[in-house]
This record gives structure tokens, C-alpha cells and sequence, in this order.
């Protein structure tokens, strides 16, 4: 009997997973355990072993398809077992979610599909228009071939039209063109990686999403400059890097604690508190970005984070993380001022409410202003001969917040209790 | 193919959703077993609609019989026996249950006597159960699980069901005798349908109901209507009505009725009260806590469009998901949970898809409806067009001897959706399916118009009714 070739559970929270590359064609011979396919998984790539010896003989997942864990994706057998493979996988990719490979997932044509009703190509021509869409398509001035059917073979259903009007009247009519795929002469296209398709597609749907505002405050750093300095020479000893990125993670950590709908989610039922708190940390990667997760950042020290945010960093750029390492954050800290930038306004890494990004740390002038004139408390904000400039380690922390969670108050004062606790960073 | 566990997938409860979702499963090569604590086919099956369809179709055949005259048959000497009545629908219970069993067998399920509970969110406990008593408990483990642990009849607190002067639906459905006097609290389906069967064999039948008309549910006009055709055939509808105390005696139970309008009580006696005032999830002893699905307020496991719980291995289906507690509602939702379990390509329910699933009453007059009642439409906000066409003047309802009842149709001004369809009369429920199917694949009462009808039938009403959406009824 061929044996099948599933989707592997990559995580206790991963459900679903991408087909990137297959390593072997149908037809080729596989040893047991050796790599048969790439798959992605949200941010991240992991390669298949083959579960049995034996012939490819059948691929049942195209390149770029989207199937559930446990999804039969392929068959592996002895030359000439195809005729084994059970009945309802002989159809193929017609029984496979999201088929949107390049290549046709499957040689039948989609005619002879089975019971499936989930999106399928619509058969070109002549698709089933009903009453309802055509009488709004036409309101609307729609051609229903823009239109991605949801309904059974592909049929545009009327939610599917009303999303679509709802999506163009959202979007910037520039952004209409710019779908074009065909390149000009001086043009030259570089096809997206897995992972530019997702941050791409997770970038978009979250602007789409929540409502961003971004506030800016500026804090302090000299404490936590001068406490990193003491420590940094006897922790490298011990192997351990110490950032400051971790000073930041246990600022917010502790303010999250205090400020719990900021570490809560949006569900049209209410907000969904987390009661835990798992802080992201944004990390670059040759490819593009991911977010490692800090389980409990609560609870560990700033010795426990440093560690953390080490290890998570490196095994990011060795592409080691596992899928659960990347999901479940419930607060994301991105730290670009290692890039050199003063102050972004970063995008909210979804179903989180806010993300807090952290500029670069460089010495400013900061004005101290003079107490007092004349013994009569005046004005701080008047000139003062009392007035002085002193030069600091400065740093502009951004927080992007969900405006539909949070409001300017609730943000600001989270964020000013993040700098608070940097600027009293305890010896 | 199930690896660490001893299955693919175990479902626990065997109703209409259960053992649904075990053969679609099954038929998608997943290693399955099934797992059952009383019958096979659940309450459907043993308590529900297959006994009281039996008993609706006896009850049927005595009142054509008591109405022969009309067609020009008399006779004297008719001899009524409720008791063969009960005995025939049980023989029917039987054959179906016994049918269950066969599909099991056939698609290699395994069937699991016993009560399944939760002891972690890829393990059950199978313990005793009515079946075998002396069940010692085993562990069982599965990759993914259906919960199908459908729903009881709730209680009214204060007041037990003994079976003797108060009733439930278990009760109810297998009486030996018609009572003489009968009050039935709640004016549901259930309440309807089992006071119309006592009524028809003779029972004198009260209905209280706390809201203020019958069949809450269903659209105003089409409630009216059943009230009407309840208080001509001499059953009392009190609307806007609450027991407030139940006093039982030796041979009677003496109902306190406050009538909620002008808080006037009133004592009714009867020689039995039937509860049918909803239903209660079975949620609580399966451990779903260990397991991790969430349930809300009320008890009933929350699921998302493919039926999955909070727990994503586990999904849920049927009465004990609350979202629509019909048979053909928890079939439908058992294919899809199998078929996602299976990885297969399953059409997601959206939770905005539940009120267009059909709903049905048998009672006579017979309900059936799907979509919104004409006021909800309307307090959605949609402009509508109503197209309402009675039976009456068909061919075919007055040769069946039918007066009442008529076909209404809601539907959307601007684009003819059609957002509610309500049957109230002769084979209303079998009717319905030309209009669902058309709501689903988003036709407009236009092409149900144009559509021909064969003549003569009670269908031609559902195509006058769409004629009358566009204000041009044929026969009006
Ligand atoms: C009088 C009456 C008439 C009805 N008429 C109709 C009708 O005409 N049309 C219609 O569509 N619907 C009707 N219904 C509703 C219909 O019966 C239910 O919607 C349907 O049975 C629900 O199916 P289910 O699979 O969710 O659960 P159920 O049919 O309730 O089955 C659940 C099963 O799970 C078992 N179980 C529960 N817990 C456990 C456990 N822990 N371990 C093992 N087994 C367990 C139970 O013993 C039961 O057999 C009627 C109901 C009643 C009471």
C-alpha cells in the first residue's frame, strides 16, 4: 500500500502550512527520512523527511498551496502502487484548500471534482452568476471576473461581491494599478519569497484592520546606561551579551502588568485580556523579519531576558525557530534604533493592540528648567537664568496602538510608565 | 493511519450529528470510533422527531377519518387505540436505530458503549452508562475529537418531571393513554406539535406561553394563523401567560397561570403538565474543562464556521453548540467538522448562515421557514417587498380539504434577495426546499415565478407568493 504523506503538525498552535518547494518529482525514488519538501508555516521554513522508502508517486499539494495539518499532501509507494491510492485523493489538488499554485494542482480538469465546495478556479466563461450578484455587480459597475468566488465551484457569492466593494472603496485608487504584474522594459522582476508574501499579507491586513495611532514620548536612558555599563563586562564573561533591548522588554513587561488592555486583544464579543504576558521582539532575518516570542516576560529578570532575547536572536538568523516560537505574542517590542532611526511608527503585529517601537539611544541636549524667579513660582516654561542644558543618552519610544482598544490617555499613560521605569532603572 | 493514538477521530454522542459526522469520517479514511452511553440515533432518533413524525402521522389519519364525511365516506364504529399508535412508532425507532447500527458496521466504525468523559484534550474516559452498567472505565485517545453529547429538556425550577402528573418530551412520546386534560408549558415546536397530536386523540389541551404569541420564533403572521387554527379546534392558547405554582394531587395537577398583561391569576386543572420549555445542553459531565473547550454562559460549547471549539482538536456539533437545535442542523454541521478534521476541503457554516437553515413545526397547520421574520428584516434596516398568497384558492389544498394557511416571501427591495421565506399550512415543511435551495444560490422570487409549476399542487402557492413579491399575483 502507498504510504501517505501528511502535513506535519509543526507546533501545539499550527494548523495549517504552506507547500514552498518539492525537493523530489513524481516519479523520482526517496529514502526514509531524507528531506522530500519545504514547507512554511506563518514566518517560518522547515524542511519534510520522507516517512517511507519508495517512489514519489503522487503530489497531491501543489507549490504554494495552503493545506490543514494532517492533510494528505502525497502518496510514497512502490513503482506502479498508484492505482492504490485511496479513491477520493486520486482526484488530487481539487480536494485541497486555497490551490493557487502556479502550476495546476491537479492534471484533471476541475469538471470531474468531487463534493468539494471550497475555492476553486472558476471554470473560465461560463460560471454561474445569480440574480442577487448580478443585479449588484451591475449597480455597481463590478466585472465579476475581478471577483474571487468563494461559493461552490468557484461561484461569486454575494458576500464575496460585497467584501470586494468594500475593499475597493478602502483602498487608494492608485493601489488599483499597481497590481499589474507585467514589467516594463527597465523593469526587472523579482518574485517574492514565502516570506515577503506573509509580512506582505500580515502588513496589509493589519493596517486594514486596526484603526493606528502612534504616540511619541523620549526617555532618559542615562540610568540604564550606567547599569548596563557596570554589568556588561562581567556578564560577557559568563557568555551572555547584554543589550539593551532586554532593559526594554522588562520595562514593558512590568507596565503591561499594570496597564492590562494593553495587553489585549479585539473581538468583536469584547477585549480579550491575555492574562500572560508574551512579548515579541522584532528581528531581522537575511530574508526579511520575525518575531521571536518571550513566554512570561513577566516573570523573568533582566538576566532571564537577556538570555532570552540572545538565544531567540540567533537561532531567528539560523532560521531554527519553531513555529511556537513565533506565535502566541501578546505585546511586540521592535527595536530599530539599532538601524540608526530616531523614530518610526511601526505596524501592528495582529491581534496585539499596541507595538512599541524603540529609536536609536544617542547623546542630545536636554534643557533643565531653572526652579524659580524671584522666590514667586513662575512658569517653567518662561526663560529663567536658572536654566540649564545638560547632555544626555536620549532615546524616542513610539507606541502604535489599536485606536479601536485604546485611546490617546490609555496609551500615553502606559507609555509614560514604560519610560518612568526606564528613566528610575534601580542601580 | 492513527499514529500515537488509538484514533483518528472519536466522536461521542451518536444523534444526528454524532453518527453523521462518524461516516463522513470514516468515508475519508480517518480511523474512527463512535461512542454512545444510550441508542444509537440519539434523541432524533429514539425520543424526537422519528417517534412524534409516526405519531403526527397517525394522528393524521384519524382526523381524515373523523373528517370522511367530508370526502363522502361515513361509518360508524371507529375504534381508536393510542396505544398502537405508540407501539407502531417505537417499531419505527427501532428500524432506524437498528440502521444506525448497520451504517456503523459497514463503514468500520467502532462503536463505544458507555459515558465518555474528558480527561485530557486527546482522552476520553469511557465509564458506565445506562447501557452497561457495570462498564469498567478504559482510556481511549484520539488525534482529533467530535462532541455530539446533544441536549435535555430543561427544567423548570421548582417542579420535577416525574413522569407521572409532570411530563417531558420522554415522557410525552411514549404515554400509553391520552389524557383527559393536558397543560402544556411552553409553546415551542415540541409544545405544539405534542399538543396537537393529545388534541387530535381527543386530550383537552391548554398551551401557556410566556411570550406573547406561539411558535416565538416564527414570524407574527404566521403565529397568528396557528393560534387562530389552535383555538378553533378547541385548544386554549394563553400568550403572555406564567405558571407560577404547580399543586399536584392523586389524580390531577392544578396549574397557577398568571396572565402577565393585567397579573391576573387563573387555576387550571388538568390530569397532567407536559415542560417543553427548551433544552439544556448536555456539557457538564464530559470534562471539557480538562480538555479545554470553552463554553459560554448558558453551557453550550462555542465553535468557530468549522465547528472547531476553543480547543482546536476538538470540535462540536449539534444540540450542545446552541446554534440551531434541529436534526438536519447538526448533519450539517457533522460533515463539515469530519471533513475538516480529515483535512478535507469543507465549506464552512459562518455563524450568520444559521438563521437560513430550514425550521420546522408539525403540527397542523404545519410550519416551515428559513431567513427572517418580516419585523426583523425590517428592523435590519432592509427596504423590503412582501409577496403573501394563501392556500385557499388552490386547486390542489381544497381538494385536500386545506382553508388555512398561506406561502409569505420577504425579500429585498433593491436586489431581490430573498431574506426570509415562511410556510404556514399543508406539506409547509416540504415545500420549504424550493425556497431554500433558492435563497442559497441567491435567486430572487423572479425566477421562483418563472419557474412552472406543476398544476395541481400545493406548490403553485410558493409561485403565486413569488408573484406577489413583484405585486402580480396569477389568482388574485
Ligand atoms: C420531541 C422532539 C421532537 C423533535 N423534532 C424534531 C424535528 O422534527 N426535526 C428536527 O430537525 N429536530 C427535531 N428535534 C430536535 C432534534 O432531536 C435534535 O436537534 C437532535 O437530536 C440533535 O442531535 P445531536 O446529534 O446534537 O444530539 P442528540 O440527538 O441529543 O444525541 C446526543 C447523544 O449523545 C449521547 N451522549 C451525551 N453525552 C454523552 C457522553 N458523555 N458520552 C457518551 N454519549 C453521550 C446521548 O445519549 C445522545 O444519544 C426534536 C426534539 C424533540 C425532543
Amino acid at each position: 500500500m502507498p504510504t501517505p504523506v501528511k502535513m506535519p503538525q509543526l507546533g501545539e498552535t499550527v494548523f495549517e502550512g504552506t507547500v514552498a518547494r518539492w525537493l523530489k518529482q513524481p516519479g523520482e525514488t526517496v529514502e526514509r527520512q531524507e528531506p522530500l519538501l519545504d514547507i512554511t508555516t506563518d514566518k517560518i521554513d522547515t524542511e519534510v523527511p520522507a516517512p517511507a522508502a519508495g517512489v514519489l508517486l503522487k503530489v497531491l499539494a501543489a507549490e504554494g498551496t495552503t493545506v490543514q495539518v494532517g492533510s494528505v499532501i502525497a502518496y510514497i509507494g512502490d513503482q506502479g502502487e498508484e492505482k492504490d491510492i485511496p479513491e477520493s485523493y486520486q482526484e488530487a489538488g481539487e480536494t485541497l484548500e486555497n490551490a493557487k499554485g502556479p502550476e495546476a494542482v491537479s492534471p484533471q480538469p476541475a469538471a470531474t471534482a468531487p463534493t468539494d465546495a471550497a475555492p476553486a478556479p472558476r471554470p473560465e466563461g461560463r460560471a454561474f452568476v445569480s440574480p442577487v450578484v448580478a443585479r449588484i455587480s451591475a449597480e455597481h459597475n463590478i466585472d465579476l471576473a475581478d471577483v474571487q468566488g468563494s461559493g461552490h465551484q468557484g461561484r461569486v457569492t454575494k458576500q464575496d461581491l460585497l467584501a470586494f466593494i468594500d475593499a475597493r472603496n478602502r483602498q487608494p485608487p492608485a493601489a488599483h494599478l499597481a497590481s499589474g504584474a507585467a514589467a516594463d522594459e527597465d523593469e526587472i522582476l523579482q518574485p517574492l519569497s514565502n516570506m515577503r508574501r506573509m509580512i506582505a499579507e500580515h502588513m496589509s491586513r493589519s493596517v486594514r484592520a486596526s484603526p493606528h495611532v502612534v504616540t511619541i514620548f523620549e526617555a532618559d536612558m542615562t540610568a540604564v546606561v550606567r547599569h548596563r555599563a557596570a554589568r556588561k563586562a562581567a556578564l560577557a564573561q559568563k557568555g551572555i551579551g547584554l543589550s539593551f533591548t532586554p532593559y526594554f522588554v522588562a520595562a514593558v513587561a512590568a507596565a503591561l502588568r499594570d496597564n492590562p488592555t494593553v495587553n489585549s486583544r479585539w473581538t468583536d464579543a469584547g477585549l480579550m485580556l491575555s492574562q500572560r504576558i508574551h512579548v515579541g521582539v522584532a528581528a531581522a532575518v537575511p530574508d526579511g523579519l520575525v518575531v521571536p516570542v518571550i513566554r512570561d516576560a513577566d516573570e523573568l529578570n533582566l538576566l532571564g531576558l537577556a538570555r532570552a532575547v540572545n538565544d531567540l536572536a540567533e537561532r531567528a538568523r539560523r532560521g531554527e525557530l519553531s513555529p511556537d516560537e513565533v506565535r502566541g505574542g501578546t505585546f511586540t517590542v521592535t527595536n530599530h534604533g539599532t538601524n540608526g532611526s530616531l523614530a518610526g511608527t511601526p505596524i501592528i503585529n495582529q491581534p496585539q493592540a499596541a507595538i512599541l517601537g524603540v529609536g536609536k539611544i544617542s547623546k542630545r541636549a536636554v534643557v533643565n528648567s531653572g526652579a524659580k524667579t524671584d522666590g514667586a513660582p513662575a512658569d517653567p516654561l518662561l526663560p529663567s537664568p536658572d536654566d540649564s542644558i545638560s547632555i544626555r543618552p536620549m532615546c524616542y519610544l513610539s507606541l502604535a496602538f489599536d485606536h479601536r482598544i485604546l485611546d490617546g490617555l490609555a496609551a500615553d499613560t502606559f507609555l509614560s510608565d514604560v519610560v518612568n521605569r526606564l528613566q528610575n532603572w534601580a542601580a | 493511519m492513527a499514529s500515537n493514538y488509538d484514533y483518528d477521530l472519536i466522536v461521542i454522542g451518536s444523534g444526528p450529528g454524532g453518527y453523521v459526522a462518524a461516516i463522513r469520517a470514516a468515508q475519508l479514511n480517518l480511523k474512527t470510533a463512535l461512542i454512545e452511553r444510550e441508542h444509537l440515533g440519539g434523541v432524533c432518533l429514539n425520543w424526537g422527531c422519528i417517534p412524534k413524525k409516526a405519531l403526527i402521522k397517525s394522528a393524521e389519519v384519524l382526523d381524515t377519518l373523523q373528517h370522511a364525511q367530508d370526502f363522502g365516506l361515513t361509518f360508524d364504529n371507529l375504534q381508536v387505540d393510542y396505544g398502537a399508535a405508540v407501539d407502531r412508532s417505537l417499531q419505527i425507532v427501532n428500524r432506524q436505530t437498528k440502521g444506525v447500527g448497520f451504517l456503523m458496521r459497514k463503514n468500520n466504525i467502532d462503536v463505544i458503549e458507555g459515558h465518555a468523559r474528558f480527561t485530557d484534550a486527546h482522552t476520553v474516559q469511557v465509564g458506565a452508562g445506562p447501557l452497561n452498567p457495570d462498564g469498567e472505565p478504559r482510556g481511549v485517545t484520539a488525534a482529533s475529537f467530535v462532541v455530539a453529547t446533544g441536549a435535555r429538556a430543561k427544567d423548570l425550577p421548582g417542579v420535577e418531571a416525574d413522569g407521572e402528573r409532570i411530563l417531558q418530551y420522554r415522557h410525552a412520546i411514549r404515554l400509553d393513554e391520552v389524557p383527559e386534560s393536558l397543560l402544556v408549558v411552553g409553546a415551542g415546536p415540541i409544545g405544539m406539535e405534542l399538543s396537537h397530536i393529545y388534541a387530535t386523540y381527543g386530550a383537552q389541551v391548554t398551551i401557556v406561553e410566556m411570550l406573547d404569541q406561539a411558535l416565538p420564533l416564527e414570524d407574527t403572521d404566521v403565529a397568528q394563523e396557528v393560534e387562530r387554527a389552535f383555538q378553533k379546534r378547541g385548544i386554549k392558547v394563553l400568550t403572555s401567560s406564567r405558571t407560577e405554582g404547580f399543586d399536584i394531587g392523586e389524580r390531577s395537577v392544578t396549574v397557577t397561570v398568571k396572565n402577565l398583561n393585567d397579573g391576573s391569576d387563573q387555576k387550571i386543572e388538568v390530569e397532567k403538565a407536559l415542560l417543553a420549555i427548551g433544552i439544556s445542553p448536555n456539557t457538564e459531565d464530559v470534562g471539557l474543562d480538562a480538555a479545554g473547550a470553552a463554553r459560554n454562559q448558558e453551557g453550550y460549547l462555542e465553535i468557530d464556521e468549522y465547528m472547531r471549539t476553543s480547543r482546536k482538536n476538538i470540535y462540536a456539533i449539534g444540540d450542545c453548540t446552541g446554534k440551531m437545535p434541529l436534526a438536519h442542523v447538526a448533519s450539517a454541521q457533522a460533515i463539515v467538522a469530519a471533513e475538516h478534521a480529515a483535512g478535507h476541503a469543507a465549506a464552512p457554516i459562518p455563524a450568520g448562515r444559521y438563521i437560513f437553515m430550514p425550521r420546522c413545526t408539525f403540527c397542523v397547520p404545519q410550519v416551515a421557514s428559513l431567513g427572517m421574520t418580516e419585523a426583523q428584516a425590517e428592523k435590519a434596516g432592509y427596504p423590503v417587498n412582501v409577496g403573501k398568497f394563501p392556500f385557499m384558492p388552490n386547486g390542489s389544498a381544497q381538494a385536500q380539504g386545506v382553508r388555512g394557511g398561506f406561502v409569505k416571501i420577504i425579500a429585498d427591495q433593491r436586489y431581490g434577495e430573498i431574506l426570509g421565506a415562511h410556510i404556514v399550512g399543508p406539506n409547509a415543511t416540504e415545500l420549504l426546499p424550493e425556497l431554500s435551495l433558492a435563497q442559497m444560490m441567491e435567486l430572487t422570487p423572479t425566477e421562483i415565478a418563472h419557474n412552472v409549476h406543476a398544476h395541481p399542487t400545493l406548490a403553485e402557492v410558493v409561485m403565486e407568493a413569488a408573484h406577489g413579491v413583484e405585486g402580480q399575483p396569477i389568482h388574485m
